[in-house]
């Protein structure tokens, strides 16, 4: 589904991929794991070309898109939650959900699977986003994202931050969405037991490279220890 | 007093016509530019050539002026700020050497000499462009003196200033604008063409620059050097009012104007500056961002 093949990215002179090789199936939640500052949130900002320059070869299904930029690529199917949320305080909960439709035709109207998903926003429409709680910040950044119409959603840590009585609802909507609505989800997480719930395959990163890879059942504790241990 | 606010408050209009156009460029594209004034400059050119040579008045001079400054402002944008966007000293001397080749351009293409006119210390600039005669009256309001033409300036900044508003807060166009102005990249990441909504408000602030320019050429002399002092006004209001905020720089051009015209006439120019500078230092201090700012970039 999207596939990343011997890819280097760089900020400014530093480079902070090297050849990484990963992919996710269609219709699967792939897991990126990996210690802080080994490149995860790099991998999914050069998915999107949101890195200074980079190198190699990006395909979401047959089309390359490397060539692309970020609006075409966000056109092309590709929708981001970012690590933070980075929703828009002043804007509203509508104009913030909103601003993902422009990636699908400039289209005015929330996607059904919205209200379905995140009741609280659709009563709270005209509401700031600033005043939302953290966990329903990230429900507002996962709106946004699926605004988009995507086939691919890229999300950096969407637990990250959240209380955590808040955190298993996160968890649910994300598998839900891979389970009900077949989203193909690239998931950077720290919480490993979390990926093993949900993702179906892995790319543990060490270095800007991906170190190990392939189907969850063949992520073992031994690989956890060594490339995620502090 | 009411007849020197009403001065004040046509000035502020002026002002604010040339600050919205900096706020929303330097919040959109994060961009100071400093050829800014120029454009009020090329307007002004446009509104006392267009009577000279196609016989327009005032009334049809404000939308030319407008698509000449937006063009320019445009070509720009696409020819030379695309080119350095996030390098902002970069962005800052190479604007600032368009003004300057903008300013000798019109100095070499549209002196005085050009139209065979010399006048002893009138310098190499056009007189102010003729205005309607309907213009002109002035009238009473309650016994006070009213000047038409000061009041028309107010009524077009009002229309205008609505209209970015309209444009800004009630179409697709303006929530793009608006979402670049917080944050590029995620607007970019919900598939907001960056570029070509960037271009699109630099033409539009260029645009409002050149209106500004055809008023202030309705009782100013018209000349090359004319843009360079409005354009620190028109920071002056950006950094008081808040980058971006359609409110701050209303306010606080309604503010520095109608303070630079009050101290003028009760004290005189210099001191009425000084003071406006004054007042500009202390909001700094008190509010670095400004007055009505959000949080961005």
């Amino acid at each position: 589904m999207l596939s990343l093949s011997n890819v280097d990215s760089f900020y400014g002179r530093s480079q902070a991929l090297h050849d990484m090789t990963v992919a996710a199936p269609e219709g699967a939640i792939l897991g990126i794991l990996g210690r802080n500052g080994v490149g995860k949130t790099t991998l999914l900002r050069t998915i999107l070309g949101l890195t200074d320059r980079s190198e190699g070869q990006i395909t979401l299904g047959d089309k390359p898109i490397a060539r692309l930029a970020t609006h075409e690529r966000a056109r092309a199917g590709i929708a981001y939650v970012p690590q933070g949320r980075m929703i828009i305080p002043d804007f509203s909960i509508r104009e913030n959900i909103l601003m993902g439709g422009f990636a699908a035709g400039g289209t005015r109207r929330i996607p059904d699977i919205v209200p379905e998903l995140f009741p609280y926003l659709i009563e709270n429409l005209d509401r700031p986003g600033g005043v939302l709680s953290g966990g329903q910040q990230q429900q507002l950044a996962i709106a946004r994202a699926l605004a988009c119409k995507p086939r691919v959603l890229l999300m950096d840590e969407p637990t990250e931050g959240i209380q955590p009585n808040i955190v298993a609802q996160i968890e649910d909507i994300i598998i839900r969405l891979n389970s009900e609505f077949g989203l193909t989800i690239l998931l950077v997480e720290q919480n490993v037991h979390f990926v093993r719930r949900a993702a179906k395959a892995f790319a543990m990163i060490e270095h800007g490279t991906a170190v190990e890879s392939g189907a969850i059942e063949t992520l073992t504790d031994e690989m956890v220890n060594k490339h995620m241990a502090i | 007093m009411t007849e020197t606010l009403f001065i004040g408050l046509s000035l502020s209009s002026i002002l604010l016509l040339i600050a919205l156009g900096l706020s929303i460029t330097y919040g959109a594209m994060g961009v100071i530019n400093m050829a800014h004034g120029e454009l009020v400059m090329i307007g002004a050119y446009t509104g006392v050539l267009s009577g000279i040579y196609l016989n327009l008045n005032l009334l049809f001079a404000l939308p030319l002026a407008f698509m000449v400054s937006a063009l320019l402002g445009l070509a720009l944008e696409r020819l030379v700020i695309r080119r350095l966007y996030g390098r902002i000293i970069d962005t800052l001397l190479a604007t600032w050497g368009v003004a300057i080749v903008l300013q000798q351009l019109i100095r070499l293409e549209f002196g005085l000499s050009f139209f065979g006119i010399h006048v002893d210390g009138l310098g190499p600039g056009l007189q102010s462009m003729d205005v309607p005669s309907f213009l002109t009256q002035p009238f009473e309001i309650a016994g006070v003196p009213i000047q038409t033409y000061r009041s028309f300036i107010i009524l077009v900044t009002l229309l205008l200033t609505l209209l970015t508003w309209f444009l800004m807060y009630r179409t697709s166009m303006g929530v793009q604008v608006r979402a670049i102005m917080r944050n590029p990249q995620i607007a970019a990441a919900c598939g907001i063409d960056v570029r070509r909504v960037s271009a699109f408000t630099f033409a539009y602030g260029s645009g409002l620059a050149g209106v500004a320019g055809v008023l202030l050429a309705g009782f100013k002399t018209v000349m090359p050097e004319m843009g360079a002092s409005t354009v620190v006004d028109g920071f002056l209001v950006v950094v008081v009012g808040g980058v971006g905020s359609l409110l701050g720089t209303v306010l606080a051009s309604a503010m520095l104007g109608q303070i630079n015209g009050v101290f003028a006439i009760l004290t005189n120019d210099i001191l009425a500056r000084a003071i406006v500078f004054g007042v500009v230092i202390a909001i700094i201090l008190w509010r670095p961002r400004g007055l009505f700012s959000f949080r961005s970039r």
